[in-house]
């Protein structure tokens, strides 16, 4: 996942720092933050998978771009960076 | 037009198309049907090596071939070919399906599409085939959907595979009333087995099934295979239903 931090990005993708920010959102408006940590529980921060649906889905509006995936890999998901992986990964896909 | 009632028997189906027989659920049926000395015909996407040795092993009454479901032409030609080698089908069995893993947010138009026209198009295509051929030749029949309990129940991740399991649920009830007795149609549901389509629930919903579950455990397709030959070849009144083997996990 590391060797795509070098890769190029596409005219309209978005940065891990821009999807960090709009998951920011989506927990501001239910009253929740976002912890600076990328290691930081989902569980513990109230993060859920509908939530991942809304981030994913807000991300979509942003690049005009469908994102579709498959639920087990949302399984795998447990932490913040993990959010930010999954979605950065699924722009090159 | 209203009909009086069709009082002549369904005769034990003596050859049965069984579709996506290769594998799991489908592959346990035409084995179990071949036990009981029924002849059976099995087409599958990609004929698996374990479907290759029952043909090879009963070669008078197996006949297999790989035709994808949504192929209706190729349907039509196996189905001649069925006819030719082991005479007239009097049985079907819809058990061709591809299952779901993905949130209906998240899960591609085209899939969605796809899903539809395998599990729920492409059965009513093969039924409407095979019910021609058997009314044209005044055979009596039967028709086995198998279907599933997300049919219904609700289960994340399974929105259009749930979809397509329900209508064809509702399909073997007007199916039925339509062949007015000419033939027996009936589905089967299983609940979630541990292997093959389950992995779309992840260990954790599993689990939770399990726990929820009278017989505490998943169904196997062993414990399927013998209501689908029951259907096929006792003599019941049992027509247009739903048959749920599911452990009561649903109850």
């Amino acid at each position: 996942m590391h060797s795509l931090g070098c890769r190029l990005r596409r005219m309209n993708e978005l940065s891990r720092a821009q999807i960090r920010d709009l998951m920011a959102q989506v927990l501001k408006n239910q009253d929740k933050e976002l912890p600076a940590d990328d290691a930081a529980q989902l569980r513990e921060i109230g993060f859920r998978s509908l939530d991942f649906s809304e981030l994913a889905l807000r991300v979509e509006d942003e690049t005009g771009e469908e994102l579709n995936f498959d639920a087990p890999g949302l399984r795998r998901i447990a932490t913040v960076g993990d959010v930010l992986d999954f979605l950065v990964e699924l722009q090159h896909q | 037009m209203s009909d009086p009632a069709d009082t002549q028997l369904v005769p034990p189906s003596s050859v049965v198309l069984v579709s996506g027989g290769s594998r799991g659920l489908g592959l346990a049926i035409v084995t179990d049907l071949l036990d009981a000395g029924v002849r059976v015909a099995a087409f599958a996407r990609t004929v698996t090596p374990e479907l290759t040795k029952l043909a090879a092993e009963r070669p008078d009454r197996v006949h297999v071939g790989s035709v994808d479901v949504t192929d209706l032409r190729a349907a039509q030609g196996f189905v001649r070919e069925v006819e030719q080698r082991l005479g007239p089908i009097d049985g079907l069995v819809n058990n061709a399906a591809i299952g779901q893993d993905s949130l209906h947010v998240h899960t591609a138009t085209d899939d969605i599409a796809r899903i539809i026209e395998t599990n729920l198009t492409a059965p009513l295509q093969l039924t409407r085939l095979v019910v021609r051929r058997m009314l044209g030749k005044g055979l009596r029949g039967r028709i086995v959907n198998i279907t599933s309990i997300c049919a219904q129940r609700g289960f994340p991740g399974l929105v259009a595979y749930s979809a397509t399991k329900g209508g064809m649920d509702a399909a073997t009830r007007s199916l039925a009333r339509e062949l007015g007795g000419r033939m027996l149609v009936n589905a089967v549901a299983p609940g979630f087995f541990a292997s093959e389509m389950s992995a779309v629930l992840g260990p954790t919903q599993l689990d939770q099934i399990v726990r929820r579950t009278p017989t505490g455990h998943l169904t196997e397709p062993v414990e399927v295979v013998p209501v689908v030959r029951m259907l096929l070849r006792e003599h019941t009144n049992i027509n247009g239903q739903v048959i749920v083997v599911d452990g009561a996990a649903s109850i």
